[in-house]
């Protein structure tokens, strides 16, 4: 049973390779382009394994996301990984706040979304 | 199976020049409306964009750049410094900066560095020094150590005392330790349930335990840390290393990063900046000396190894092979909605059906099933169009993005000219072919330098005629039948009747004493070296003349007309086909043979009387077409052709026009209207003389499309002859 990721960011080409990624580790990628995006779209859709996403969007920015994600009951425990900047100091502890799980550092690289994301996901 | 991102990166330079976009339109905007901060949230966005995905391809100067604009664009955003016109402007030619940084990550081309170090510098003085962030260190070594030689091992006494928020985190304990026993063994794990509290009052989404172990690896001690990466801050931990008696603690404190990107090579630095680093020269004095120096062409120059026009030759080859290159990687892709492609499935779908019910059809045809099969007929021709619609739609963009970049100009032109200019922009939504909307950025670019620098007055001089002092420049774009119409308009002065027919006089375009009507004047100025401004500026007057519109526009098989009123204004109208796939053709017949005329250039067709042909010597046949007496060819002739009539009077004669010229072409008889689909002759045959293209007619044969510039060189060539 392939487990569902759930991948938000504004940056076409950014969610596209984090979404390539996943589909060749085998994961079912649901992507969206903003938190507001996001919440449409968890709402009727597939039970999800993990959210990775990005902080500065539109509409809804990742935190928000976070903080909406963690008041629902199917995302209580779920593994939540935000995308940062290395610079972002303030906005990764504003996400731990949120309830992120964790937390990948751009640029990154294949490997390193798929060891993160072993690192945090229940077997 | 191939995890590589490199596929990625088309995408990327696709998305980074739409943030480019927005970045300068938004700094444009935010000169006028300075504080307004959703459009600072919208340029930072941007900007956070490009250098996230940049560092994703190992673009580290493109990263390091953007992050210096970004750092500074927070500080605008916080309200920690407001946005002053010299900033706008500083983060504007930053922009233009980070423009050439991600061409010359795209195409390879050079980067002036000196540019760059200043910038770099004005952004980081123009932030105050104000808690400087560090840029994440692309270029730097991995901070996780190559695998030691020997299977060493070490040993750890870990105390972990995770917060109780540990779960609302979507974190579990037994992650870390199957972690921790992936990567080495463990032992002596001991948990502490002390501060469990009574069943009654448990909070179950609270973790109350801590934990004390043993671990032996033959790991990193980053390694270790790694593990702890997304708890250690909120935890109490330590882990103590139990290494030849001597032990090293370290509590959870933040740690540098464990990641870096692999794949990434550092460059050797520039002389300048390790002197500057060891302190044997300053900054102020290595940028000196930077300033000083000299460019190789100069030097050469100077030492009489090369003229200027040798140097200025390679500069220019220099740049040719820049802006090809440039052209060689703009990738053919296009992003298109969803939407549309979903309605081509559809439609396709449809298609397929059709099809079916076609072929089912076929196969037992009876005579008494017409209706039924004319009837699916209709279908199918009904699908087929719609399909050809749809997919000339995919081609479709909003001619906005070619219009986004004048505002940034205008800006700049105004400033320069010491004018004050408005520009208004309307109907960007209005859709075109991708390959127009690339090839009409130069010639309109043209068209409003030449308002901005020509047709707008000085503040005075408007102030003086009772106009208002803000010259306006329009520029508007709609759909007009089946082409599409672009207007540039400005309010200033209009062209100068006199000053026109003085230069033509002069350049003996004219006869002296010729008094010819209006609209036969303002085409002169799109005559090659042909320009009534009194100085040449920076703005226009480097070479490239209305002439060079012209000729682009009609390269694009449209055409330019002025609209002019002395003291008032000017309005150059452009007329372009929507697409250069199919075009609007006239179908002729000459003997067996069909042609098809672009109909963009047809003016009318006669029949002549006797007696209006000429045969002069040296200019070959002319036929007087109201006292004006045209060129005529015979089609027959140039294609070596069994024609039906040799005698013009019973033939038809076709007038055509192309940049200006017109001509009379001699055909059998015309056959009708139809758009065709342009196939090259050089893709498919080779390059045909008097033929611009092939295509293939309703009966399946193969058409010529006529090149009326080709023929009309043909026709001098054979007078030559």
């Amino acid at each position: 049973m392939s487990k569902t990721a759930l991948v938000v960011d504004d940056s076409p080409t950014m969610r596209q390779m984090v979404a390539f990624t996943l589909t060749n580790a085998g994961f079912k990628v649901v992507e969206a382009e903003h938190g507001r995006d996001a919440v449409a779209k968890v709402a009727g859709g597939p039970p999800v394994d993990i959210v990775v996403t990005d902080l500065n969007m539109p509409e809804m920015d990742g935190i928000s996301l976070i903080k909406e994600l963690r008041k629902m009951a199917a995302f209580k425990f779920t593994p939540i990984l935000m995308l940062t900047t290395e610079s972002a100091a303030d906005k990764k502890q504003a996400g731990k706040e949120a309830g992120a799980t964790g937390w990948i550092v751009k640029p990154f690289n294949p490997d390193l979304i798929l060891k993160i994301i072993a690192k945090v996901l229940p077997t | 199976m191939s995890n590589d991102f490199s596929q990625f990166q088309d995408a990327f330079f696709e998305e980074a020049a739409e943030h480019l976009a927005v970045v300068e339109e938004g700094l444009l905007a935010l000169e006028q409306h300075p504080e307004d901060l959703d459009l600072l949230n919208k340029i930072f966005r941007s900007a956070h964009s490009i250098k996230g995905t940049s560092g994703m391809f190992g673009f580290n100067a493109v990263a390091q750049f953007t992050h210096k604009m970004e750092t500074l664009l927070d500080l605008l955003r916080n309200g920690q410094k407001a946005v002053t016109p010299a900033i706008a402007d500083l983060l504007l030619r930053s922009t233009d900066c980070l423009k050439t940084l991600i061409d010359a990550a795209k195409t390879g081309s050079s980067v002036d560095d000196v540019t760059v170090q200043r910038l770099t510098e004005e952004l980081a003085a123009s932030q105050n020094a104000s808690g400087s962030q560090s840029m994440p260190q692309g270029n730097g070594p991995s901070k996780i150590k190559p695998a030691s030689a020997g299977p060493e091992l070490y040993s750890y006494a870990i105390a972990w005392a995770p917060p109780d928020w540990l779960f609302q985190r979507g974190l579990d304990p037994q992650q870390i330790f199957k972690e921790l026993a992936d990567i080495g063994t463990l032992s002596q794990v001991t948990v502490d349930a002390t501060k469990l509290p009574e069943l009654a009052t448990m909070d179950p989404e609270k973790c109350y335990l801590s934990w004390r172990m043993k671990f032996e690896t033959a790991k990193d001690r980053q390694v270790v840390d790694a593990v702890f990466e997304f708890v250690r801050e909120d935890s109490v931990l330590t882990i103590t290393e139990e290494v030849q008696g001597k032990e090293l603690e370290v509590r959870g404190e933040e740690s540098p990063s464990f990641v870096t990107p692999d794949g990434t090579e550092s460059k050797p630095k520039p002389l300048g900046e390790l002197l500057v680093e060891s302190g044997v020269v300053s900054r102020e004095t290595l940028n000196k000396a930077l300033s000083q120096q000299k460019r190789v062409g100069e030097i050469l120059v100077e030492q009489h190894a090369a003229t200027p026009q040798q140097i200025s030759q390679a500069l220019q080859k220099q740049q040719d092979n820049a802006a090809h290159a440039k052209k060689g990687t703009e990738t053919a892709s296009i992003r298109v909605d969803t939407d549309k492609i979903d309605k081509l499935i559809n439609l396709v779908g449809e298609l397929v059906i059709t099809q079916s019910m076609l072929s089912d059809l076929g196969a037992r045809f009876e005579i008494n099933q017409l209706p039924v099969l004319l009837e699916r007929m209709a279908q199918l021709e009904g699908n087929t169009r719609e399909i050809q619609e749809r997919v000339m739609s995919i081609r479709m963009l909003p001619i906005g993005t070619a219009f986004s970049r004048f505002p940034r100009l205008v800006r700049d032109l105004s400033a320069k000219a010491g004018k004050k200019i408005q520009l208004v922009l309307s109907g960007e939504e209005t859709e075109l072919d991708k390959t127009v909307i690339e090839s009409i950025g130069d010639p309109l670019t043209h068209l409003v330098r030449n308002s901005a620098d020509h047709g707008l007055e000085t503040p005075e001089e408007r102030l003086d005629n009772n106009k208002p002092e803000l010259g306006t420049i329009r520029l508007n774009a709609f759909h007009e039948g089946g082409n599409i119409c672009i207007t540039v308009e400005d309010d200033g002065r209009g062209l100068n009747r006199d000053k026109i027919l003085a230069k033509a006089v002069k350049q003996g375009l004219i006869a002296e004493n010729e008094k010819p009507p209006d609209d036969q004047i303002w085409p002169l100025i799109f005559k090659p070296g042909f320009s009534t401004a009194e100085k040449v500026t920076d703005v226009s007057g480097r070479g490239v003349g209305m002439d060079v519109v012209k000729r682009n526009i009609e390269g694009l098989g449209g055409t330019v007309k002025i609209k002019t009123a002395l003291g008032k204004g000017t309005v150059f109208t452009l007329k372009l086909p929507l697409t250069l796939a199919i075009i609007e053709g006239m179908t002729v017949r000459v003997g067996k043979e069909t042609y098809i005329v672009p109909l963009l250039s047809i003016l009318e067709s006669i029949q002549p009387k006797a007696g209006a042909m000429k045969t002069v010597i040296g200019k070959g046949e002319l036929i007087n077409v109201r006292e004006t007496y045209l060129p005529m060819i015979r089609m027959y002739e140039v294609f070596a052709l069994q024609p039906e009539y040799t005698d013009p009077t019973k033939a038809i004669l076709l007038i055509l026009e192309t940049e200006g010229e017109r001509v009379a072409v001699m055909v059998d008889e015309i056959l009708g209207q139809q758009q065709v689909v342009i196939k090259s002759m050089e893709k498919n045959f080779r390059k045909v003389d008097g033929i611009a293209g092939a295509t293939i007619l309703g009966d399946g044969t193969v058409g010529f499309i006529l090149d009326i510039r080709g023929l009309l060189e043909i026709a001098r060539r054979g007078v030559a002859a």
